[in-house]
């Protein structure tokens, strides 16, 4: 296979050195030449998205993170058949972010705080509990949880499973009693630290990060030893190079990325130690060229001008050695942000042609607004192109790799700057995007809102929020709040979008039966064309969905679709935090964008879980 | 007698004179420049005062030699009086002439001297080596020394420091009201408006120290709103920017210690930063140096230990109104805090 | 009874109570920077629900010296910005913490209830702010918190926003009047 590709490369790459010289500029894809060798279309890297065993391990499916499953039994022919197979009530009504797990018949769900883990059996009629398992963290955590007291999902490793609670425990439990193995205090509510972010277990190592960007807290990534959670390497994203892990390994693609400590030299004195780049998104894992990838989130206070420098290293992708975590490369996104952009979206591996060369990218549509496509061995950026309306900034220069940001929509303290696009959770925040290699197209859920901004004072006080803007955001342009778009890596365009009247809050799950799955904020969980994106099948749940879409070969061998519904997050806060939208700030704005949502659902946390009819 | 009393006037007015002149000196007066643009300022400000006090004088004179000159009755009423231009008329009409485009000239002068001055005075502005950002909040300066690397900038309060000789831009800025910002001894006024951002320059020609006032009314203790400037050497300059780059020394003793601890476990740590502990605020003043600055509660009370002690101890006695509350700290726990801030140089 | 004698005792008596009401309007400005301690907030004087043994405990006293006053509200209103009570709740609308401006109250609307939940904080992620803020700034704090849902005076409600206007100030919010509450309890709507 490796062979295979490379040839197809080396053919490529032939072809492009024949072509005219304008081949290597504009837009690559027209160029390219469509022959069916595989290395004309993306594909993830083979080592990092195996063949599907019909089990869902990791909430993004594979190391690739393309939450693609090969499951086809439900296809466009038979999909408006698709009805519901089995529920479960998980008694939590706070937003249910996560994506089941499935391993060999049983599924494994972690909910918000309280963070209770349930294993349902699949084997047996109704899918009924095999056990559960209460982590009892803190109640006092929910006062630093800045976007409603969410879960990412659990992983499953070699019998186990691992998940993080919001006071900052990593738990490990044996998957097929309930045993708690090890935990490990990782963080201090105290500090305003907690964890949100779903594990991610690389090398026997368990990768967890900290949430927090919000409250002053000093974001890490930090690798627990999966047998008995004692920490093996923690990589802070401010500070000295020591505690960043920047070694002799460290080989950024770009000069600016190059200097000693930038993790103290690029903030004012100490402000780094409060400085925020949490690591509180996805992390990939290329096995090939043993590297992870992971974002840092937004630096703290949110008031830029509270920090002046770049604020190295949050906003940024770096890439480190799972075994030792010494970083390799590292590009900042977005330098001394300027509206809350956490850099810590899913990172989908994908090997494109890009300019007639096959190239191992890490692709990534960015809170900012762009798809951004990087070469996933050196960190170069490669291109950048705008998936939704921006007017805060002017593209990537790909020489420098540096964001150009309109000047005229930098926040300001003491005015209010209005009708900046895209807002604060950007045009996309953590709902990950699928990658379907049968379509080759990268499905983004994604939203369509612009805000008004003034920045103040913010004032850091230990276990309050550091924030120092107030926002209010409202419909973007053309006047729906979502949008479901899909991404051709080749073409850096979309192939078509779906509007949605609310903002996109939900994961999205493409299928080899050419589906696409996802959910909205008043609780329709659609299925779409992925070829065309016609919608073929909706049911209404309960509550509105912001989970992740999750496809299994049940024990039976049929295909089955799981979600969570249960709305919340930061986009749903108005409604679980039972907050009041007369106050366009409420939620950090989303109250204005999301006014009529409490109209529209309730909370309440629920499992789905979808089949075809059985023949008889 | 009438003499006499001339005398005493003459007296009286060379006293006064003297008084005022010597008000003109000090720490705060626009007529003792020590700044470059303060004096061009002055020196317009005493050419103004020449030419008009010259000016004055001569209308008063001729205020005077009308009202004594006996009238010549009649010689302008008789007779067909414009059939012929008597020579008085033309005179009169040559000298009104004359005094008008005097006035003229001498106005335009004095236009286009100010005018040269305010091109001389802004022109320094581009030349700037050093930033200051200040920031006025009710009632006190917030004073940030910006640095193109951040690492190297840092905060102070109530107090700036000036190498002589460098043009020093200064960026104002306000949080809450309409400020002013004046140190007469180096420049003349620009307001701090909310939501703009002003700028000054400033350039001290010799040592000495300052002082700078609000001048735009802002509140209950506009009065109480001043900042000390210090002008000084180049290395002593450069040393003083080095020691304000460190975090706050650890507590030396035990007392001091304790204070520490009060300090971040109790209302102190609400409003106030001090770098190298988690006290990280800034509703109030940064105090990681607060015991090398030269006076309290902006510019209310000069600093030493006593003084601090009584600040904290009833803040609204000393300065009514301001935002730094009565904290209802013990004996124990002030003696310890006062310790402990008083470490911080 | 039409002299001119009778029209003036009528006037002065009716000046009387007008420059008395002039006077006592002179209260809503009143500056006391010190504030004045209203007696006693410990956890005794406080009740947390609309059920009691025997016959209901009179209402507290409302302490009006802060709620009257526009000073108080004013620093109030300043001083929940400092210290970052809008960072969870917003300008009364809630985020993190709940909403303010509307009719539920989860631990008690009353002063004193306020008060209390400031400086005890609340086992769901309310901070304790004890010894962190002055008594007499908690006292403002919570006056101001009860204008947001318009319990103050519209007099002494503070009647502009420095801000981004994210809602119409404190003296426009209409007055929610919370169901099923009565003095001192608050509405028993819980928390998950």
């Amino acid at each position: 296979m490796a062979i295979a590709r490379f040839a197809g490369a080396a053919l490529l790459l032939a072809g492009a050195m024949a072509g005219p010289a304008s081949a290597q500029t504009g837009t690559p894809s027209d160029n390219v030449p469509t022959a069916s060798v595989p290395s004309d279309k993306a594909t993830p890297p083979t080592a990092a998205a195996p063949p599907d065993d019909g089990n869902w391990v990791m909430p993004a499916k594979n190391y690739a993170s393309t939450r693609y499953s090969e499951q086809d039994q439900i296809n466009a022919t038979n999909v408006h058949d698709l009805q519901v197979a089995f529920t479960f009530s998980t008694g939590i009504d706070r937003g249910h972010e996560a994506a089941p797990l499935v391993v060999g018949g049983t599924m494994y769900i972690v909910t918000p705080f309280p963070n209770r883990l349930f294993a349902l059996d699949l084997t047996k009629p109704g899918a009924p509990v095999k056990w559960s398992f209460d982590p009892k963290p803190a109640a006092s955590a929910q006062g630093v949880a800045c976007c409603d007291y969410v879960n990412r999902g659990a992983a499953f490793a070699d019998g186990r499973l691992f998940f993080n609670t919001l006071d900052s425990q990593t738990i490990a439990v044996e998957a097929e009693t309930g045993h708690e193995l090890w935990r490990t205090q990782l963080g201090d509510i105290n500090k305003g630290e907690t964890m949100t972010m779903a594990p991610l277990v690389v090398k026997g190592k368990v990768l967890v990060g900290n949430s927090g960007g919000e409250f002053g807290v000093r974001g890490w990534l930090t690798a627990l030893d999966a047998a008995t959670g004692k920490i093996a390497w923690k990589a802070y994203s401010t500070g000295p190079d020591a505690d960043v892990l920047i070694g002799p390994d460290y080989q950024p693609f770009y000069d600016k990325e190059r200097s000693t400590n930038l993790g103290m030299s690029s903030w004012p004195p100490d402000a780094w130690t409060i400085g925020g780049g949490t690591v509180w998104g996805w992390i990939s894992y290329d096995p090939e060229l043993n590297l992870i990838y992971h974002g840092t989130a937004n630096p703290g206070p949110w008031n830029p001008e509270q920090r002046p420098g770049d604020n190295k290293w949050t906003g940024g992708i770096f890439a480190r050695n799972p075994d030792t975590g010494q970083a390799r490369w590292f590009y900042q996104v977005v330098p001394h942000d300027l509206y809350d952009h956490d850099a810590v979206n899913e990172l989908l591996l994908l090997d494109l042609p890009v300019n007639g060369t096959l190239r191992k990218t890490v692709v990534r549509p960015e809170r900012n607004g762009y798809v951004y496509v990087l070469d996933r061995a050196t960190g170069e950026v490669l291109s950048a192109d705008p998936y939704a309306a921006i007017n805060s900034s002017a593209g990537v220069d790909l020489k420098t790799g540096e964001l150009t940001m309109v000047e005229a929509k930098a926040p300001k303290m003491g005015k209010v700057v209005r009708d900046i696009c895209p807002t604060a959770p950007g045009s996309k925040d953590w709902n990950p995007s699928a990658f379907s290699p049968r379509t080759g197209l990268i499905y983004i859920p994604h939203m369509n809102l612009c805000m008004d901004w003034q920045s103040a004072e913010a004032n850091y006080i230990a276990g309050t929020p550091y924030i120092g803007a107030e926002v209010r955001m409202f419909a973007g342009p053309g006047g729906n709040r979502g949008e479901l778009s899909a991404w051709d890596p080749l073409k850096r365009a979309k192939a078509w979008s779906v509007k949605e009247d609310l903002p996109l809050w939900s994961g999205a799950l493409a299928t080899a039966g050419d589906l696409l799955f996802y959910g909205t904020m008043e609780g329709w969980f659609k299925a779409l064309d992925a070829r065309t994106g016609e919608e073929l099948w909706r049911f209404k749940a309960g509550s509105g969905i912001i989970g992740q879409p999750i496809a299994y070969r049940g024990p039976d061998g049929r295909e089955y679709i799981a979600v969570l519904s249960g709305v919340g997050g930061w986009a749903g806060a108005v409604v679980v935090g039972d907050l009041d939208p007369r106050d366009s700030s409420a939620a950090s704005g989303w109250a204005n964008a999301v006014a009529d949502l409490k109209q529209k659902t309730t909370k309440g946390g629920m499992l789905y879980v979808f089949a075809l009819p059985q023949r008889r | 007698m009438k003499r006499a009393g001339g005398l005493a006037t003459a007296a009286l007015t060379a006293a006064a004179l003297t008084v005022l002149l010597t008000g003109c000196e000090g720490v705060q007066s626009a007529l003792d420049p020590a700044g470059h643009q303060a004096g061009r300022i002055a020196g317009l400000w005493w050419l103004f005062l020449g030419v008009l006090t010259v000016i004055y004088l001569l209308v008063l004179a001729g205020l005077l030699i009308a009202a004594i000159r006996p009238r010549r009755r009649g010689r302008l009423h008789q007779g067909p009086a414009f059939a012929k231009e008597p020579p008085i008329e033309r005179r009169l009409t040559r000298g009104l002439t004359a005094w008008a485009v005097g006035t003229g000239v001498i106005i335009l002068t004095l236009t286009g001297l100010s005018y040269a001055v305010d091109r001389d005075v802004l022109g320094l502005t581009g030349r700037a080596e050093l930033e200051i950002e200040v920031t006025a909040k009710q009632w006190w300066w917030q004073v940030k020394y910006n640095d193109p690397v951040p690492s190297r900038s840092f905060e102070t309060a109530n107090e700036i420091r000036l190498p002589v000789g460098v043009p020093v831009r200064v960026v104002l800025k306000s949080q809450d009201v309409i400020h002013s910002f004046w140190v007469p001894n180096l420049h003349g006024k620009t307001d701090l408006i909310p939501g703009r951002v002003n700028e000054t320059t400033l350039t001290a020609d010799r040592e000495g120290r300052f002082r700078g006032q609000c001048a735009e009314f802002c509140g209950f203790q506009h009065a109480n709103m001043a900042l000390d400037v210090l002008a000084m050497p180049r290395d002593r300059f450069d040393a003083w920017r080095a020691a304000q780059l460190s975090s706050a020394p650890a507590p030396g003793d035990a007392l001091q210690e304790q204070g520490r601890q009060v300090f971040l476990s109790s209302a102190c740590v609400m409003c106030h930063t001090i770098h190298g502990t988690s006290a990280a605020s800034r509703v109030g003043p940064d105090l990681t140096h607060v015991a090398g600055r030269l006076s309290l509660a902006a510019g209310t009370l000069p600093y030493n230990k006593g003084n601090l002690a009584g600040w904290i101890a009833d803040p609204q006695r000393i300065k009514p109104g301001t935002r730094m509350p009565v904290t209802g700290l013990s004996p124990d726990q002030l003696q310890g805090v006062v310790a402990y801030l008083d470490s911080l140089k | 009874m039409s002299s001119p004698f009778h029209s003036a005792v009528r006037t002065a008596l009716l000046a009387i109570p007008l420059a008395g009401l002039g006077l006592a309007a002179c209260d809503r400005e009143d500056r006391e920077p010190r504030g004045a301690p209203v007696g006693d907030s410990g956890p005794a004087a406080i009740t947390q629900g609309s059920l009691y043994a025997g016959e209901p405990s009179p209402p507290r006293p409302s302490h009006r010296e802060y709620e009257n006053n526009a000073y108080h509200l004013s620093q109030g209103k300043q001083l929940y910005t400092s210290f970052n009570c809008n960072t969870c709740h917003a300008n009364g609308g809630g985020g993190i913490g709940p909403a303010l401006m509307d009719d539920k109250w989860i631990y008690g609307g009353t002063l004193d209830n306020i008060y209390a939940t400031i400086v005890q904080g609340r086992p769901n992620g309310m901070p304790s702010f004890r010894n962190k803020i002055p008594e007499q700034q908690v006292w403002q704090l919570a006056a101001y918190v009860r204008s947001l849902s318009g319990q103050t005076p519209k007099a002494a409600s503070p009647s502009r926003n420095d801000t981004l206007n994210a809602k119409p100030a404190e003296q426009r919010m209409p007055k929610e009047e919370p169901k099923g509450s009565s003095p001192g309890g608050p509405n028993l709507e819980g928390r998950q």
